[in-house]
C-alpha cells in the first residue's frame, strides 16, 4: 500500500504587525477626489458632487452599518437606508446634525477609542479615516441626498459592443497587441522584452496542453525558419484534442465545482459532469452551448446546478436551488449571489428578493424566503437576476430553465462573455483584465481590450480554442513576465498592466511533467474518458469489528476458485493485488507482484485444463494499522469457436485466513470453513482508481495517467489542487511551508522520482553528460551552462548511481527556473 | 514621513525576506484586520483537544445515572446508566466507573456537564464533527476553517520549527473518509495552516523526517545542491516574489526536517516506564505524543479515539461492553498527560480539553420529541447483553473537561436532569461559547475576522459566542 499520509501545517514567524498596514482596504481613489472637490467648491459645491458623495456615504453604511440598522434590522432603532429614517435617528434621538458634524452623534461615535461600548462599528474594524471623513463632510455640507431609486454600488454594464480600434502604430497589427500598444502608449509603459522561441515553446505548451515539449520537437522546432512558425505551433497544439482536455478539465472543475470525490456522494446527494465536461472540451463545443446544457442541464451536465445536498437540515441559503444560483452567478456571471442569499448584499446590489427569485427559476415548488435563517413569510418569483434580459415567466421548471438558457446567452448578455473571456485571459497571462474574476463589477484596466475580446469572441461562435488562439497569437502573450513586486499589487484595483504577471506550475503539471520525464505518477484514475469498466471486483477477506465491515488489517490471506472449464482454444489473464501476491493454478505457480500498479496479461498455459480448475492465491496486505487492501483478477477464455468465457474476481470466491500445507491449491481441499469474500470496491473504486490497462484490448494504452483524472491526494493538495466543495476560482500561487516540506518529503513523489532515476541511468550507461543535457533540455528547454555542468558532474561523481540522478532530477523539479511559468 | 510606493514594495520585500507571511500566504482575496488583536491577555498558549470521536455517552462517563445491572429480560425504559459510579476529587461529584484514574485529576480542572450539540435535523457523525471542529454548520458558501488551523494562522507555533497544527490518530481511508477531510482543513485561510496528519503516533517521525532511505548526510548535501545550482543558474540574481517565497519555503522545510526538534515525533525516545504509562493503543500513545509536542512548541493537537463509523465511541450494539473497552484506553493516559503537564509546570498555559461530537442515550434520538429515521433499534426489553448500553444519538446533555490554561480548577458548570431525557437543565453551553473560550484562553479576540468573497468572517458565526466567564479563575 502506498503510505501518502502527509498533510502539514504552516509555520509561522510571528512577524511585527504594526507594519503590516497592507492589510487595510485600500483607499478609494474616487473617493478623495470627491471630498476635495467639494471642499474646494465651498459654499457653492454642486449638487452632481454632493449626490456622488452622499452615494459613497451610503455604500459606507450599506458595507459596514446595515447589518444592524437597516429597515430589516434596527438596532437601537436605528435604520440607514432611507432619507427619513437617517433624519428620525434612533431611540436616543437624532444621530446627526445637517451641517455640523462635530455635534452629530454618529461622528462622536464613529471617533471613539475601540475600547469604548459605545464605539460604532459594534463588530469589525473601525471605518478608516478617509471614511469618517467623507460623512463628516457630507453632514457638513447639509447631508445633501440624492434620489432614493440609485444602485449605491457601481455596476457593469450588461450590453456589449465590439470597440473601435485605436489607431495603428505602425507596429502592432494584432487585435490584442494594439489595444495594448494604445494603453501602454498612455500609460507610458515599455514593452517587456519578447520570449526566446524556446521560451515561447515550453510557455505555450503547458498553457494549451499542461505537457512539456520534448528535446526534439524543440530542437525542430529552433531550426525551423519559417516565420509563421509559432502560430503554426499554437494550432497543432489546440489541434490536439485528447491533452488539450486533459489539461483544461481541471480548471473546469475547479470552474464548476466538480470532482469525482467528496460529501455529498456517499448519500447520492451529488452528482459529477466529469463525462459531459470532457466531451465538451474534447469536441470543442462553444461556450454557448456549454452554458446552455449547464443552465437547462440534461443527465449528463445536470450535476452543477443540482449542488451538493447534505443529509439533514441546512441553511435555507444553502439549499440546493440558492446553490444553483450562486454558482452560476459566481463562476458564469461574475457576481455575488452569496451575501444576498441571507439579506440584501452589503457589497454589491443585489437583494434578498432577486437572490430567491433566482433561486426560484431551479425550484419545483415556490420558495418562501428566508432572511438570516427566519421566514419572512414572501414567497419569492421567479426571476433572472438581470431581469432586463429577458423574464422568466413560465410555469414549470423545465420550461423555465429553457427560457432561462436563452436570456443568458444572448448576445445582450455581456456579462456571461466578458466574466469568461477574462478568465481564460488570467489563466494565460497571470492576471485578468479585471483583477478580481468573480467580480466583473471592478474595474478592468482596459474597458476596450476586455470588450474587445468578449465582442469577437461572440462574434467569432463563442470557440474557447479561437479565444485562446487569439490571446496566445499576441506579442504581448510571447512577451517576458514581469516582477510586480508582491501578490497586493497584482490584487490592487489600480493595477496597471506592464505585462504577463509569473505563474506558478500547478499541481496536475508537476505530477503530469513528472509521469512524462520520470516516472509515471498515478495508474488508477478516478474519471476514464473512455468509460472502459470490467465487472471484476477489489476482494478481499472480511474483516470484521463488531458484526461490521472494517478495513483489512495487515495479514496474509488465501483465495480459491473453483471453475468448471470446457475445451479452450486459449487464455489469458490479468490480476494484480494491493499489496502482494502470489497466484496458483491447480498448484502451479503462475504469476506474481509486489506492486499493485505493475501488471501484465499472462498466459496461464498448461496450468489451466479442460474440467475442473482451482485458481488460488496468496495475498499480503503490509503496514502497520488496518488500511485498504484488495485482489483483482479478470480471466479472457477463448472458446474454439470464437465465444468467450470471462472469470473475474467476484462474490463467488473463498478466503481464509488460515491454510495447512500446499494442497489449498489444489481442487480437492476442505473449504467448509472458508468464507465468501468482501467486496472492498469495485473496479472503478475510489481507493486504487481504474487502472486503464486492466484491459486486454489496452494497445493504446497512454503510458500515463494525467493528473487531472485523479482524485485529490496530499500531493496534489500540497500543490494546490483545491477541494471542490465550493467554487474555486483562482488557485493560490504562492509557494508555503506546508508545500515545501511535501516537495522534500512526500513518499510518492519520493518513489517516482528514484523509479525515474534507475531508469535514466540504465538508459544513458556511462554517459552521464549527456543525460543531464537530456533532462535540461526536456525539463527547462535548454542544456546546462558549463558552470551548471561542472557543479552537476561533480556531484554525480562524489556519489555516482541513481540515488544522485534522483537529487539532481529533484533539484531541478524544484528549482525557481521550473516552477515559474 | 509618507513612503513612496516604491520605497514600500521595498519595505515590503524585505519583510517577507525576514519570514513574514501572514496574511500573504493563503488565498489571494484575503483581507481582514490584525490591529490590537495579539495584545489581548492569555492565560495559555497551546491546545490539546482529546476527541472521543463517535459520541461519548454522558451518562456512561462523567455523568452517571441511577445504575441498572443488566438483568435478563429487564425493561430498556429503567436503564439509565450502565455502570456504577465512582468517587472523584470533587466533593459530591461521581464519575462512571472505569474513569478512576481521570477522577483524580478533577482538581486541576472544571467539568461542565451541560453542553448542547446543535440542533442539524438528523444526527449524523461528519456532520455534527464539522460543526463542532469549525463552529460552522455544513454546507456554508466559503469554506469555514478548522479551529487549529484558525490558532495556527493567528498565532503560529511557540517555537519556530514546529509544525502549529497537528491532529493526531485519524486516518482518512475509513468509511466517511470525504466528509472527515472536509472539516480536517485550514478552508479559506489557505492550506498552510491546514493540518499535519499523524494517523499512527507510533511511526510519526516518518512524516516530519527526510525521505525514507536518505540519510542526514545525504539529505543535506541534495539541499547544498539545490541551492548551488540556483546560484549558478540564469535567475539567480532575479529578486522575484515568487522565487525567493519558494526558496525560503524550501530552506525552511529543510531546516525542519533535518532539527532536533523533530525528535518530539519520536515516542522511542521517552523512557520505557513511561511510555508504558501511556501504552493503552494508539490513543494513549498519541497523548504522550501531545505532550511531548507541546514541550517542544506546537501550539494546537488534536487527539482522537478515531471516528470510523459504528466503532469506537460510536456504539450501535454492545454499548456497555464497548464503553468499558473505550474508557481502559482513555482513563490512564489522560491521567497521565495531565499529571505530566501539571508535574513539568506546563499545564498553567497549556489547555486540555475533552470533548465529543454529542452524547447518546438509550431510548431517545435526537431531541425528545423528535421523530427520526434510521434510529437503531431498541427493544423493549433488553434480552442480550448486545442491547445493554447507549445506542442512540443524543445531543441535549453532554460532559466535557477543561483543564489548565487558566482555567479554573476543581469546579462543575451545569447540570443535566436525574431522569430520561437527561438533558442539560442549568446552564446550557454551544459550540460558539466554547470556541471562544478557547480563543479567550489564547488572548485571539472574537473581533477576528477575514473578509472572504466581500464577507467577514469571523472566527465563529458572526463573532457569536460569549466566552464562558465561569470558566476562567
Amino acid at each position: 500500500m502506498i503510505n501518502r499520509i502527509l498533510f502539514l501545517a504552516n509555520l509561522l514567524l510571528i512577524g511585527t504587525l504594526s507594519f503590516l498596514r497592507l492589510e487595510e482596504k485600500p483607499e478609494d481613489p474616487e473617493l478623495t477626489r470627491i471630498i476635495r472637490d467639494i471642499k474646494k467648491q465651498g459654499k457653492k459645491a454642486d449638487t452632481a458632487l454632493l449626490g456622488a458623495l452622499n452615494i459613497k456615504v451610503r455604500a459606507i453604511w450599506t458595507n459596514r452599518c446595515f447589518q444592524c440598522h437597516s429597515s430589516e434590522k434596527r438596532k437601537g432603532m436605528l435604520a440607514l437606508d432611507t432619507y427619513e429614517a437617517v433624519l428620525a435617528g434612533g431611540e436616543e434621538g437624532p444621530v446627526l446634525v445637517p451641517g455640523n458634524a462635530s455635534k452629530s452623534e454618529m461622528i462622536r461615535r464613529l471617533r471613539l477609542p475601540r475600547s469604548n461600548r459605545e464605539a460604532m462599528p459594534k463588530k469589525g474594524q473601525a471605518l478608516s479615516p478617509e471614511q469618517v471623513k467623507a460623512i463628516e463632510t457630507w453632514i457638513d455640507f447639509g447631508a445633501y441626498w440624492k434620489d432614493s431609486a440609485v444602485q449605491l454600488f457601481y455596476e457593469a454594464p450588461l450590453s456589449l459592443e465590439k470597440p473601435i480600434f485605436p489607431e495603428y502604430d505602425g507596429g502592432h497589427s494584432h487585435p490584442v497587441d494594439r489595444f495594448t500598444a494604445s494603453y501602454f502608449k498612455t500609460y507610458k509603459i515599455k514593452w517587456p522584452k519578447s520570449l526566446s522561441d524556446a521560451e515561447f515553446l515550453r510557455k505555450v505548451h503547458l498553457d494549451i496542453t499542461g505537457l512539456l515539449p520534448s528535446p526534439d520537437s524543440l530542437a525542430a522546432f529552433l531550426a525551423n525558419e519559417d516565420p509563421d512558425k509559432r502560430n503554426h505551433i499554437i494550432n497543432r497544439l489546440l489541434a490536439d484534442q485528447e491533452n488539450y482536455a486533459l489539461h483544461w478539465l481541471s480548471f473546469w472543475n475547479d470552474l464548476l465545482r466538480n470532482d469525482y470525490s467528496g460529501t455529498g456522494f456517499i448519500t447520492g446527494g451529488r452528482k459529477q459532469i466529469s463525462s459531459w465536461l470532457y466531451s465538451s472540451l474534447y469536441e470543442d463545443s462553444s461556450y454557448t452551448r456549454m452554458v446552455k446544457s449547464l443552465v437547462n442541464p440534461h443527465p449528463a451536465s445536470e450535476g452543477f446546478i443540482a449542488g451538493i445536498q447534505w443529509r439533514g437540515e441546512v441553511n435555507s441559503s444553502q439549499r440546493v436551488e440558492m446553490q444553483a444560483a450562486q454558482n452560476i452567478s459566481q463562476s458564469l456571471l461574475g457576481t455575488n449571489l452569496k451575501c444576498a442569499s441571507c439579506h440584501n448584499s452589503f457589497v454589491n446590489n443585489l437583494s434578498l428578493a432577486q437572490s430567491y427569485g433566482f433561486a426560484s427559476v431551479f425550484s419545483k415548488l415556490p420558495l418562501e424566503m428566508y432572511r438570516c435563517d427566519v421566514a419572512t413569510g414572501t414567497i419569492a418569483e421567479p426571476a433572472f437576476i438581470y431581469p432586463q434580459l429577458g423574464p422568466i415567466t413560465a410555469d414549470s421548471l423545465p420550461d423555465r430553465l429553457v427560457q432561462l438558457a436563452e436570456v443568458m446567452t444572448s448576445a445582450q448578455n455581456g456579462r456571461l462573455y466578458r466574466t469568461l473571456v477574462n478568465r481564460i485571459w488570467a489563466r494565460l497571462m497571470g492576471r485578468g483584465i479585471v483583477g478580481k474574476v468573480d467580480d466583473m463589477d471592478q474595474k478592468p484596466w482596459s474597458q476596450e481590450l476586455l470588450d474587445y475580446l468578449a465582442a469577437d469572441f461572440v462574434e467569432k461562435g463563442t470557440g474557447l480554442k479561437d479565444l485562446i488562439r487569439l490571446i496566445t497569437s499576441s506579442k504581448i502573450y510571447q512577451s517576458r513576465s514581469i516582477d510586480y513586486g508582491s501578490e497586493e499589487e497584482i490584487r490592487n484595483s489600480d493595477f496597471i498592466f506592464r505585462g504577463p504577471a509569473k505563474k506558478r506550475i500547478q499541481a496536475e503539471q508537476m505530477a503530469d511533467i513528472l509521469s512524462e520525464v520520470i516516472q509515471p505518477v498515478y495508474s488508477g484514475v478516478s474519471f476514464d474518458p473512455g468509460a472502459y469498466h470490467v465487472p471484476a471486483a477489489w476482494i478481499w477477506y472480511p474483516e470484521k469489528e463488531f458484526d461490521r465491515i472494517v478495513l483489512p488489517r495487515p495479514d496474509t490471506v488465501y483465495f480459491r476458485k473453483i471453475l468448471n472449464l470446457p475445451a479452450m482454444a486459449r487464455a489469458e489473464l490479468l490480476v494484480t493485488a494491493d499489496d502482494e501476491y502470489e497466484l496458483f493454478i491447480n498448484g502451479k505457480p503462475v504469476t506474481s507482484g509486489k506492486d499493485y500498479r505493475y501488471f501484465q496479461p499472462v498466459d496461464p498455459g498448461e496450468a489451466l485444463i479442460k474440467g475442473k480448475n482451482c485458481i488460488a492465491v496468496k495475498a499480503i496486505n503490509k503496514g502497520y494499522l488496518a488500511n485498504p487492501a484488495g485482489l483483482l483478477f479478470h480471466m479472457r477464455i477463448h472458446l474454439p469457436d470464437k465465444d468467450t468465457l470471462q472469470i473475474y474476481s467476484d462474490t463467488s470466491w473463498l478466503v481464509s485466513k488460515t491454510v495447512s500445507g500446499e494442497s489449498w491449491k489444489q481442487v480437492k481441499y476442505k473449504d467448509r470453513d472458508w468464507v465468501k469474500i468482501h467486496r472492498y470496491g469495485r473496479y472503478s473504486s475510489s481507493h486504487w482508481g481504474m487502472l486503464r490497462h486492466f484491459n486486454f484490448d489496452a494497445k493504446e494504452q497512454p503510458p500515463f495517467s494525467r493528473a487531472s483524472l485523479v482524485s485529490a491526494d496530499p500531493f496534489l493538495k500540497a500543490l494546490g489542487r483545491p477541494t471542490r466543495e465550493n467554487v474555486t476560482t483562482a488557485r493560490s500561487q504562492e509557494a508555503g511551508l506546508l508545500q515545501a516540506i511535501a516537495l522534500q518529503n512526500d513518499p510518492l513523489l519520493h518513489q517516482r522520482v528514484r523509479e525515474g532515476s534507475a531508469n535514466w541511468v540504465n538508459k544513458y550507461q556511462g554517459k552521464e553528460s549527456d543525460m543531464i543535457d537530456r533532462l535540461y533540455l526536456h525539463l527547462l528547454g535548454r542544456i546546462p551552462s558549463a558552470k551548471e555542468k561542472t557543479k552537476l558532474m561533480e556531484y554525480y561523481k562524489g556519489h555516482p548511481g541513481k540515488e544522485s540522478v534522483a537529487d539532481i532530477i529533484w533539484a531541478l523539479l524544484m528549482s525557481p527556473e521550473f516552477q515559474m511559468i | 514621513m509618507e513612503l513612496t510606493r516604491r520605497e514600500f514594495i521595498g519595505k515590503m520585500r524585505l519583510a517577507t525576506l525576514a519570514g513574514l507571511s501572514t496574511g500573504v500566504s493563503g488565498l489571494p482575496f484575503l483581507a481582514g484586520c490584525k490591529t490590537g488583536r495579539h495584545s489581548l491577555p492569555s492565560t495559555a498558549d497551546s491546545v490539546i483537544l482529546l476527541w472521543m470521536a463517535g459520541g461519548m455517552a454522558h451518562t456512561e462517563t462523567f455523568d452517571p445515572k441511577k445504575y441498572s445491572p443488566f438483568v435478563k429480560g429487564m425493561d430498556s425504559a429503567s436503564v439509565f446508566s450502565t455502570f456504577p459510579s465512582i468517587p472523584t476529587r470533587l466533593d459530591g461529584i461521581r464519575f462512571s466507573e472505569g474513569l478512576e484514574r481521570i477522577a483524580d485529576t478533577m482538581h486541576l480542572g472544571t467539568l461542565i456537564r451541560s453542553y448542547r450539540a446543535a440542533d442539524l435535523g438528523f444526527i449524523l457523525h461528519t456532520r455534527h464533527q464539522y460543526h463542532w471542529h469549525t463552529c460552522y454548520p455544513p454546507p456554508q458558501s466559503i469554506q469555514p476553517p478548522h479551529i487549529g488551523a484558525w490558532i495556527a494562522k493567528e498565532l503560529g507555533p511557540k517555537q519556530e520549527v514546529m509544525p502549529a497544527f497537528i491532529d493526531i490518530g485519524q486516518r482518512f481511508t475509513v468509511g466517511e473518509g470525504e466528509e472527515l477531510k472536509a472539516f480536517h482543513s485550514a478552508g479559506f485561510l489557505g492550506s498552510e495552516f491546514g493540518p499535519f496528519s499523524i494517523p499512527d503516533p507510533v511511526n510519526g517521525l516518518e512524516s516530519i523526517s527526510p525521505p525514507a532511505g536518505m540519510d542526514l548526510a545525504h539529505f543535506e548535501r541534495r539541499q547544498k545542491l539545490y541551492r548551488e545550482l540556483v546560484k549558478a543558474g540564469p535567475l539567480a540574481n532575479a529578486h522575484e516574489y515568487q522565487q525567493e517565497s519558494l526558496m525560503r519555503s524550501m530552506e525552511r522545510s529543510y531546516a525542519l526536517l533535518k532539527s532536533p526538534e523533530a525528535k518530539a515525533f519520536d515516542l522511542h525516545e521517552e523512557p520505557k516506564e513511561i511510555y508504558d504509562q501511556y501504552n493503552t493503543g494508539r490513543f494513549g500513545l498519541g497523548c504522550l505524543m501531545a505532550r511531548r509536542l507541546v514541550e517542544r512548541g506546537a501550539r494546537f493537537i488534536s487527539v482522537t479515539t478515531e471516528y470510523e463509523p459504528f466503532l469506537g465511541w460510536d456504539t450501535h450494539e454492545n454499548g456497555h461492553t464497548r464503553a468499558l473497552e473505550m474508557k481502559k484506553q482513555v482513563d490512564q493516559p489522560i491521567h497521565q498527560l495531565i499529571t505530566e503537564l501539571h508535574e513539568r509546570g506546563l499545564l498553567d498555559r497549556t489547555l486540555v480539553i475533552l470533548a465529543s461530537e454529542f452524547s447518546r442515550d438509550m431510548l431517545i434520538e435526537g431531541r425528545p420529541d423528535q421523530k427520526v429515521l434510521d434510529q437503531v433499534d431498541v427493544p423493549e426489553k433488553v434480552e442480550e447483553l448486545v442491547h445493554y448500553g447507549m445506542h442512540r444519538h443524543f445531543t441535549e446533555g453532554c460532559s466535557m473537561i477543561f483543564w489548565g490554561g487558566g482555567v479554573k480548577k476543581g469546579q462543575v458548570i451545569g447540570e443535566t436532569a436525574p431522569e430520561r431525557p437527561f438533558s442539560a437543565i442549568t446552564e446550557p453551553i454551544v459550540i460558539d461559547q466554547v470556541h471562544q473560550s478557547i480563543y479567550h484562553a489564547l488572548g485571539i479576540s472574537p473581533d477576528t475576522h477575514y473578509e472572504v468573497e466581500g464577507r467577514p468572517v469571523y472566527t465563529t458565526p458572526d463573532g457569536q459566542g460569549k466566552y464562558i466567564r465561569e470558566l476562567f479563575s
